[in-house]
């Protein structure tokens, strides 16, 4: 009984982080009704970020975080004129395919130049003690950052200009377009976001647990599975739903090897796809 | 016309293969309101998406205070002052009425002065006042109708571009929303309206345009085209 309480408590502070992963997602879904494909492979590339700049430059492991968050930005932005931008107003299926053929490319890339090894960014941090209970002092450092990103988030979209212009243009394009503002520069900054977001998970997914160049797949669904829990375009949802699966993975993990967990996922998906296929946890729009 | 601020000469448009505006041309005097009246499917609103630059001119000019605009973004013209609230009010239905407002002051122009353009709008439109906090989209025709004119009031236009007033609003409210103009137009604002209540268009215009499929049919002040014979049978149903 004890280890079940713990390892969904555990399961809660690791679901905030795949919560924060489809927030990416989801926010870009939201802004511009377009499913990022190069999501997993940004959730990579934050891995890899923490790997290189933690290792090789000796940055302090939580220093990177905003290091990544900015790189993520500006990558995104990039991404969004190369693989996007050309295709909006055309069949959807254009852009899955275009960010579908860039994932193609940076996990390529990757592969090439680190294999497929595991690799393992060591984190010392003391562990919490909290009565019969012990807990990763790197899993509640992550929810902790997770909180503090999204909070962030949270003060830009309804408290600046700019944000409050992100959300215009996610509520009606062409009226914020009369309004007088550059929406196409705010797709490709909402873009950008986006993928911070799915870069600054995947470095602390790397504090977490160990990780190869083809992670991103397995992140890349579980943030499908959340966005399905929480609703595809919902920003709270995508936080409830990380928890969520957070939770059930914890508590799935207590009967179950661990190798079973994609298979849990995944069925969850499908069914709640079938079953509330406007999400569980999906919140009226704000 | 000297004293036009907006002139669109012999503009064509329309969607894909499909032409709906024939080298139409048409200028708004400055401090005057001026309606282009038509039929539905006439290419009114083609036609003002077209000057404002939401979908792309086939061939024409559009000047504005006598620079070549045509190319310009719909934002761009928007922060020089040429401004539309467009067909259905298209309100940021999710976000406040205060939300709403401050994205119409979004561009450098309409953040100069916010506070006291605000308070202008607020006096124009108590109603709105009362609501800060509410969200546009649960507002009814009439408030969004006032809600989406005073949106394009705080990006300080110069020219107000209105297409369809009117349309699905109660008398009253058509009669308030007109005296509101009124007064704007008599503090400088250059007003180009489009309607289809032909009558209405007359009764409060200074000068007026008939677009029939597309192409101009006549022109002129309001008593003039409202004497024409066949404006009376095919508008005004006389
Ligand atoms: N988005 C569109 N795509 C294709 N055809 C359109 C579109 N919008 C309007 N039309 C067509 O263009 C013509 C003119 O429409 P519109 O400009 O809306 O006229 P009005 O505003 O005078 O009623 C109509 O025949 C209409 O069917
Ligand atoms: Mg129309």
């Amino acid at each position: 009984m004890l280890g079940i309480i713990a390892a969904i408590i555990d399961g809660v502070l690791i679901g905030s982080v795949y919560g924060l992963a489809a927030l990416g997602l989801t926010l870009i879904w939201g802004v511009m009704e377009v499913i990022n494909l190069t999501h997993g492979a940004a959730i990579v590339a934050g891995m890899f970020g923490l790997y290189l700049l933690a290792n090789a430059v000796h940055i302090p492991p939580y220093a990177t975080l905003p290091l990544i968050l900015i790189g993520g930005f500006l990558v995104g932005i990039v991404l969004y004129w190369i693989s996007v931008h050309r295709l909006m107003g055309r069949p959807p299926l254009m852009i899955l395919l275009s960010t579908f053929a860039v994932n193609l490319v940076v996990i390529g890339l990757g592969t090439a130049a680190w294999g497929t090894d595991l690799f393992n960014v060591p984190v010392s941090l003391p562990s919490v003690t909290w009565g019969r209970y012990t807990f990763s002092g790197t899993h509640i450092l992550a929810a902790a950052l997770t909180t503090a990103i999204a909070g962030a988030l949270y003060l830009f979209l309804y408290h600046t200009k700019l944000g409050k212009a992100v959300r215009a243009v996610a509520n009606n394009r062409e009226a914020a377009e009369l309004a007088g503002i550059p929406t196409t520069r705010v797709l490709s900054l909402s873009f950008g976001l986006g993928v911070a977001l799915a870069g600054a998970a995947g470095m602390l997914i790397a504090t977490m647990f160990p990780f190869t160049v083809l992670s991103g797949d397995a992140y890349q669904l579980k943030s499908f599975v959340v966005t399905a829990l929480g609703g595809l375009g919902n920003p709270a949802g995508a936080l409830v739903g990380g928890i969520a699966l957070g939770l059930i993975e914890g508590f799935a993990g207590q009967f179950m090897p661990v190798s079973w967990t994609l298979v849990i996922e995944f069925v969850l998906f499908v069914a709640v796809l079938i079953i509330f296929p406007r999400g569980i946890f999906a919140f009226r729009r704000a | 016309m000297n004293d036009a601020l907006l002139e669109v000469e012999e503009l064509s448009a329309g969607y894909g293969e499909v032409q709906v505006v024939w080298g139409l041309s048409f200028a708004a005097a400055r401090s005057k309101l001026t309606t282009l009246v038509g039929a539905n499917g006439a290419g009114k609103t083609t036609t003002l998406r077209t000057v404002v630059g939401t979908i792309s001119p086939w061939s024409g000019r559009v000047r504005f205070k006598g620079e070549d605009v045509t190319r310009l973004s719909a934002h761009a013209k928007a922060a020089r002052g040429l401004v539309l609230v467009p067909e259905g009010r298209q309100l940021f239905t999710n976000m406040t009425v205060d939300e709403n407002l401050e994205m119409g002051a979004f561009t450098g122009r309409g953040a100069h002065g916010y506070a006291t353009r605000l308070e202008r709008v607020f006096t124009l439109f108590p109603r709105l006042k009362e609501r800060r906090k509410q969200k546009a989209g649960t507002f009814s025709g009439g408030e969004q109708q006032m809600l989406a004119i005073a949106r394009a009031l705080m990006t300080d236009p110069e020219v107000l571009i209105i297409d369809e007033l009117s349309l699905g609003l109660a008398p009253l409210f058509v009669y308030q929303l007109f005296g509101t103009l009124k007064a704007l137009k008599e503090d400088g604002l250059t007003v180009l309206l489009v309607e289809q209540n032909v009558h209405l268009a007359l009764a409060v215009s200074d000068y007026a345009y008939v677009i029939a499929e597309g192409r101009l049919f006549t022109e002129g002040r309001p008593a003039a085209l409202a004497a024409m014979p066949e404006i009376r049978r095919a508008y005004l149903g006389l």
